[in-house]
C-alpha cells in the first residue's frame, strides 16, 4: 500500500507516494530525481549515500523514506549555489580530492556532518569518522587534506 | 536492492506496540535499522509487519538514577558514548559504543537495538543470490547448520559491542509489555541458541538499560580485534571490570559464541588478587577456555581463542595503569 509524504529536502517541499518498503534513497533518486546522493553498495557499509537528517549524517539507503517525514534533509544538492561552491566542495576540487567522484557526495556530506559537530577537529577524528566513506580511487590522503584545510581555515560552522 | 514488502506501524506509546506485536505474530521492531534493514534486503529476514518505535516520545536520555546510570532504548550510540557520565563513569560502554560499525552507524543506531541485534554467520549474513548456492541454512530456514554439519542446531555468533559492556557493568534491561514492565539481568535477554538468540516475549519491547551505581566505582574497558579497525564488527571483543581497591574483576567476551559471554572461571581466578604478569597469563589461558567459537567467520576458532587471552591481557594492563598499580 502506498502512502502520500512530504519531505523537507534542501529546505523545499516535495510530496510524493510512497511504498513503506522504499528507502530515502529511492525516493531521493527515482521520485525526485536527485542524482547526487548515490548508490553503492546499498546495504550501509560504503558510505556513498549518507545524507544529512537533522544536521546529522545518515545512510540514506538503509533509513526508510516514511521515517523521514518531519525530519530536515540536506542532500549535496543542497550545498553551496549554482555560482558559488560550498567551501568543503571548493576544497575538493582545490586539493585534488577525487577522482572518478562517485564517493564525493557521501564523503561530503560526512565531512560537513563531523566539522559542524566539532568545527576544529584532529585529523585523526576526522579520519575516524569519515572512516565509513569508502574510496576506490584516491587513497584518502587527499581528501583527509581537504576536510582538514577547511577545518583550519573555518570560522564558525561551516 | 529492494526491501521486501510489509505492513507499517508507526505506534506512539509503548503499549500501542504491543498490542500491535500481540495481534500480529511475526512483526519486528524497527529503531534504528542498521542491522534489519540490511538483514531485509538479504532476505534472511522477512518481517511481515514492521514496527518503528523511533515516535515514541522519552525512550531517548542517560540520566543519574539512585547513583547508577539509566539510558533508554532509544538513545543512540553517539549520544551514549558522547553523554559525559558515560565516557567518564562507564568507559567499557563509552568504548563499546563508539567502536560499532562506522560513524554513521552510530548516528543511526540505538543502545537497544545494538543489544538485541542479530546473530551472525559467514553462511547467513549472504545475499540471496551467493545463499542460492545451496539449499538454506537451519537459522535462515532450511534445515542444516553449515558450520557444525549438524541438522537442526545453529551455531551464528553474537558479534554485538556493547553487550559485553553491558555485561561487565553489571547492567540489567527493563523490558514493558502488556503485562507491565519487568527488569531483568543483560545476560537474561540471551538465549545462547543461534536461530533465535533472544528470550524475548512476542509483545515486549526494550525500553530502558540501567547500570548500578556500585558498577561505576569501578574502571572499565572494552577492546576489540576486527578486519579494519574502524568500521567493522569484532572478530573478537572483550570487555574488562576492575575494582582495584576491592580486587574485584569482570570479563566478558563477544562474536566468540552464540551469545555474549562472561568469563567466569577467569574471574574466579583474579579475584582477591593482586595482578601480576603470572596470573595474567593464568588467566588469559582459563579465558580462552570459557566460550565455544567456531567457524561462523573467516577466522579460525583457535585464533579467536589466542586473542580472548591476548585482549584480556591488554586490557587489564590498561586499567592497572590507569589505576597506577
Amino acid at each position: 500500500m502506498k502512502v502520500g509524504i512530504t519531505l523537507n529536502i534542501n529546505g523545499d517541499m516535495y510530496e510524493a507516494l510512497v511504498g513503506a518498503n522504499q528507502t530515502l534513497l529511492e525516493v531521493l533518486r527515482d521520485k525526485f530525481g536527485l542524482m547526487g546522493t548515490k548508490r553503492g553498495c546499498d546495504l550501509g557499509a560504503c558510505g556513498a549515500c549518507t545524507v544529512l537528517v537533522d544536521g546529522e549524517a545518515h545512510l540514506s539507503c538503509i533509513m526508510l523514506a516514511v521515517d523521514a517525514v518531519d525530519r530536515e534533509i540536506v542532500t549535496i544538492e543542497g550545498l553551496g549555489t549554482r555560482t558559488g561552491l560550498h567551501p568543503l566542495q571548493k576544497a575538493f576540487v582545490e586539493k585534488g580530492a577525487l577522482q572518478c567522484g562517485f564517493c564525493t557526495p557521501g564523503m561530503i556530506m560526512t565531512a560537513k556532518s563531523a566539522l559542524d559537530e566539532d568545527p576544529h577537529p584532529t585529523e585523526e577524528a576526522i579520519k575516524k569518522k569519515m572512516a565509513g566513506n569508502l574510496c576506490r580511487c584516491t587513497g584518502y590522503t587527499k581528501i583527509v587534506e581537504a576536510v582538514m584545510s577547511v577545518a583550519e581555515n573555518e570560522e564558525g560552522g561551516v | 536492492m529492494r526491501l521486501p514488502k510489509f505492513e507499517y506501524f508507526e505506534p506512539a506509546t509503548v503499549d500501542e506496540a504491543s498490542s500491535i506485536l500481540l495481534d500480529r505474530p511475526g512483526a519486528k521492531i524497527l529503531a534504528g535499522g542498521t542491522d534489519l534493514l540490511v538483514n531485509m534486503k538479504h532476505r534472511v529476514e522477512t518481517p511481515a509487519v514492521l514496527v518503528n518505535i523511533k515516535k515514541i516520545p522519552n525512550l531517548s536520555y542517560v540520566r543519574s538514577e539512585n547513583g547508577g546510570l539509566a539510558i533508554g532504548a532509544l538513545t543512540r550510540l553517539k549520544k551514549v558514548f558522547g553523554h559525559p557520565d558515560v565516557a567518564d563513569r562507564a568507559g567499557a560502554l563509552a568504548g563499546a559504543a563508539s567502536s560499532v560499525g562506522s560513524y554513521h552507524h552510530q548516528t543511526m543506531g540505538t543502545l537497544g537495538g545494538n543489544v538485541l541485534q542479530q546473530t551472525r554467520c559467514k553462511f547467513f549474513n549472504q545475499s540471496k543470490w551467493w545463499r542460492s548456492s545451496r539449499p538454506l541454512c537451519y537459522k535462515a530456514g532450511g534445515e542444516m547448520c553449515y558450520v557444525v554439519n549438524k541438522k537442526e542446531t545453529c551455531f551464528s555468533s553474537y558479534c554485538g559491542d556493547v553487550a559485553p559492556a553491558l555485561l561487565v557493568l553489571d547492567a540489567s534491561a527493563t523490558l514493558s509489555g502488556a503485562n507491565g514492565t519487568r527488569s531483568v539481568k543483560l545476560s537474561e535477554l540471551y538465549s545462547g541458541e543461534g536461530r533465535k538468540p533472544l528470550q524475548i516475549k512476542l509483545e515486549e519491547t526494550l525500553t530502558e538499560i540501567t547500570i548500578p551505581a556500585e558498577s561505576l566505582r569501578g574502571i572499565s574497558v572494552y577492546r576489540k580485534v576486527a578486519n579494519r579497525e574502524s568500521i567493522d564488527f569484532p572478530i573478537v571483543g572483550a570487555a574488562v571490570w576492575a575494582s582495584f581497591d576491592k580486587k574485584e574483576y569482570r570479563v566478558a567476551y563477544t562474536a566468540v559464541d552464540r551469545k555474549p559471554v562472561r568469563a567466569l572461571k577467569a574471574e574466579e581466578l583474579l579475584n582477591g588478587e593482586d595482578l601480576n604478569d603470572a596470573l595474567l597469563d593464568e588467566a588469559a589461558a582459563l579465558a580462552a577456555k570459557e566460550a565455544t567459537p567456531v567457524k561462523s567467520s573467516l577466522y579460525a576458532p583457535s585464533y579467536k581463542r589466542k586473542m580472548m587471552g591476548t585482549l584480556l591481557k591488554t586490557s587489564l594492563r590498561e586499567l592497572m595503569g590507569r589505576a597506577g598499580q
